[in-house]
């Protein structure tokens, strides 16, 4: 019996080489749900989510910024339905777009004094990203999240200017204040905040 | 503070190091080999090549008694070198593993040596006399990612191992025949081998780069990538912990961590720098580098610029000053760090590697 004889179109190909062999282990890391490996999340509703937006506000109008936005960084909406999250993440740009900029610094150092201060400079910094992601993919929150123009770009460089149906001023403004922000929370805060960001399963 | 001792021996990631006990040979992990050097009056010279591995060598180890050596690689392959008058002879060690074997230390007792991989295992090896043959068993349960690094306890029966799936856990490897019954205390009275005596998440967990139990063995202290070092001090078997004390840091993310005594932690890193933390059960913080910022010799930028080197440079290179050195000894990522001298409990002078391929001996 020659050795020839057993080879087939299978073993002659290479197509074996891309089999996703995780998928057929059965208790390897795609068949197994990840979120059981972290404790659960307390669910926050719509109606904290609009309790906390009442109160910011509040205090906003009373002139305690810092108090706002200490406010709506300690209750963070970790667990919750996609248009809470929203909302909270308006309450939390509303606030950032309400303190000057001349005062940001002092006021992270302030903050970021304070016991558990290193830990609302983290959710800062989290819904800063999430900020930037949403004025960049959408502009407007209720639209979808989701790209909906899949057309290849002309140059890669026209990503900005060329995209229809966003208000590109707005926008601009918008990521101007995040962008400043998230400058002045790595001065106080350091790399280790946007390590902590994107190491961190609580997701705003 | 004395400076540190630095020795650049060569252009190359170092994965990993291990002094033999009378500090006179160095064995580092370069790429698939390890090399063995020795202390020529105050350099290091390359001695000897230990070559058996065919990929990247990820974690070697003497044994200080002994002077056996214990490595393992990506080929998926632990080797024992036995020192003899001819030199060194490997042994191949079934791990029975199917990925990568990633960490690899010898157990104070030096009995045994425990292997991390990529497998969502843990080998615990061990010579079994009558077949003449080193055998694992893996701690398998409830690992659910690449075991990144394990630290023994001083009872070398406990284990701690740290993980991508961001816990660190201490399991009891307890072996029948091998180990003396370890002694009850905090961490469990009973202990068959894969107890499960502790699992431990920080809040905002990344994965594990780091485990350390103190001097003791009564704590235990993690490095994360999200920046932080966590402290755990445990109460009793079944018991939440007494403490768990977690620092984030502004820092970027520590690789590698020991004890110096009971409240002193070194950890570095992504930094290319130690940093030292203080504290105890009552809470942690950062104290400081142990870097001397202000060396001369390395300090570039005080350096005086004659302006026709100015000139020069931004010509050549469109800038005033050279800014291609870091100001850290280690001018990449530190990898490892390891006790290199000690009294007692404390630490003395401890040693680091790194990707820059320098090893560096510093004061504490």
């Amino acid at each position: 019996m020659s050795i020839i004889q057993q080879h087939t179109a299978a073993s002659l190909s290479d197509a074996w080489r891309t089999i996703d062999i995780d998928r057929l282990i059965e208790d390897s890391s795609i068949n197994f749900d990840t979120k059981t490996l972290h404790p659960p999340l307390q669910e926050t509703t719509d109606a904290e989510v609009r309790a906390i937006n009442g109160q910011v506000r509040q205090l906003l109008r009373g002139g305690d910024s810092e108090g706002a936005l200490r406010g709506c960084l300690e209750l963070p909406v970790y667990s919750g339905t996609e248009a809470t999250k929203e909302a909270h993440l308006h309450t939390v740009i509303e606030v950032l777009q309400s303190i000057k900029a001349s005062e940001m610094t002092p006021m992270l150092q302030r903050i970021y004094a304070t016991p558990g201060g290193s830990e609302c400079l983290d959710v800062l910094m989290k819904y800063l990203y999430k900020g930037m992601a949403a004025t960049s993919s959408g502009g407007d929150s209720s639209a979808p999240r989701t790209p909906t123009r899949m057309t290849p770009q002309q140059t890669g460089f026209s990503q900005v200017g060329s995209r229809p149906g966003t208000t590109g001023e707005s926008t601009g403004a918008a990521m101007s204040v995040l962008l400043s922000w998230h400058e002045k929370v790595v001065d106080v805060a350091g790399l280790g905040c946007i390590g902590r960001t994107m190491t961190d399963w609580r997701k705003v | 503070m004395a400076a540190p001792e630095v020795h650049h021996l060569f252009h190359n990631p170092i994965a990993d190091h291990s002094f033999s006990a009378d500090r006179k040979t160095l064995a580092v992990a370069r790429d698939t080999t390890v090399e063995l050097y020795s202390k020529v009056g105050s350099a290091f010279k390359l001695k000897d090549e230990l070559k058996g591995h065919d990929k990247t060598v990820t974690g070697v180890d003497i044994a200080p008694n002994s002077g056996r050596i214990v490595t393992c690689s990506q080929d998926r392959n632990a080797l024992v070198w036995e020192p003899s008058p001819q030199g060194y002879k490997p042994t191949l060690v079934l791990l029975r593993i199917n990925r990568a074997a990633t960490f690899v230390r010898w157990s104070p007792s030096e009995q045994k040596f425990a292997v991390g991989s990529g497998d969502r295992v843990i080998a615990v090896c061990y010579f079994e006399e009558e077949n003449d043959w080193w055998v694992s068993k893996h701690l398998k349960k409830p690992i659910r990612s690449t075991i990144t690094t394990v630290a023994w306890h001083p009872n070398s029966v406990l284990l701690a191992a740290g993980s991508t799936d961001a816990h660190a856990r201490v399991f009891s490897s307890f072996i029948k025949g091998v180990d003396a019954r370890p002694e009850p205390g905090p961490w469990g009275e009973r202990l068959p081998f894969n107890t499960v005596c502790g699992e431990y998440l920080n809040n905002s967990a990344g994965w594990v780069h780091a485990v350390a139990f103190s001097p003791s063995g009564d704590s235990l202290a993690f490095a994360a990538h999200d920046s932080s070092i966590t402290v755990i001090y445990p109460s009793g078997p079944d018991l939440p912990p007494k403490a768990v004390i977690s620092i984030n840091t502004q820092l970027l993310p520590f690789i590698s961590l020991i004890w110096n005594g009971e409240n002193e932690i070194i950890a570095a890193g992504h930094d290319c720098e130690a940093f030292r933390f203080k504290g105890g059960e009552s809470g942690w913080q950062l104290s400081g580098t142990l870097e001397n910022k202000t060396r001369p010799g390395l300090g570039g930028g005080e350096r005086e610029e004659s302006a026709l080197n100015m000139f020069k440079q931004m010509d050549l290179k469109g800038k005033v000053k050279d800014d291609t050195q870091l100001k850290t000894v280690h001018q990449n990522t530190i990898t490892t760090i390891r006790p290199y001298e000690s009294s007692g409990t404390s630490v003395k002078k401890f040693s680091s590697t790194g990707v820059d391929g320098r090893v560096v001996i510093w004061n504490t």
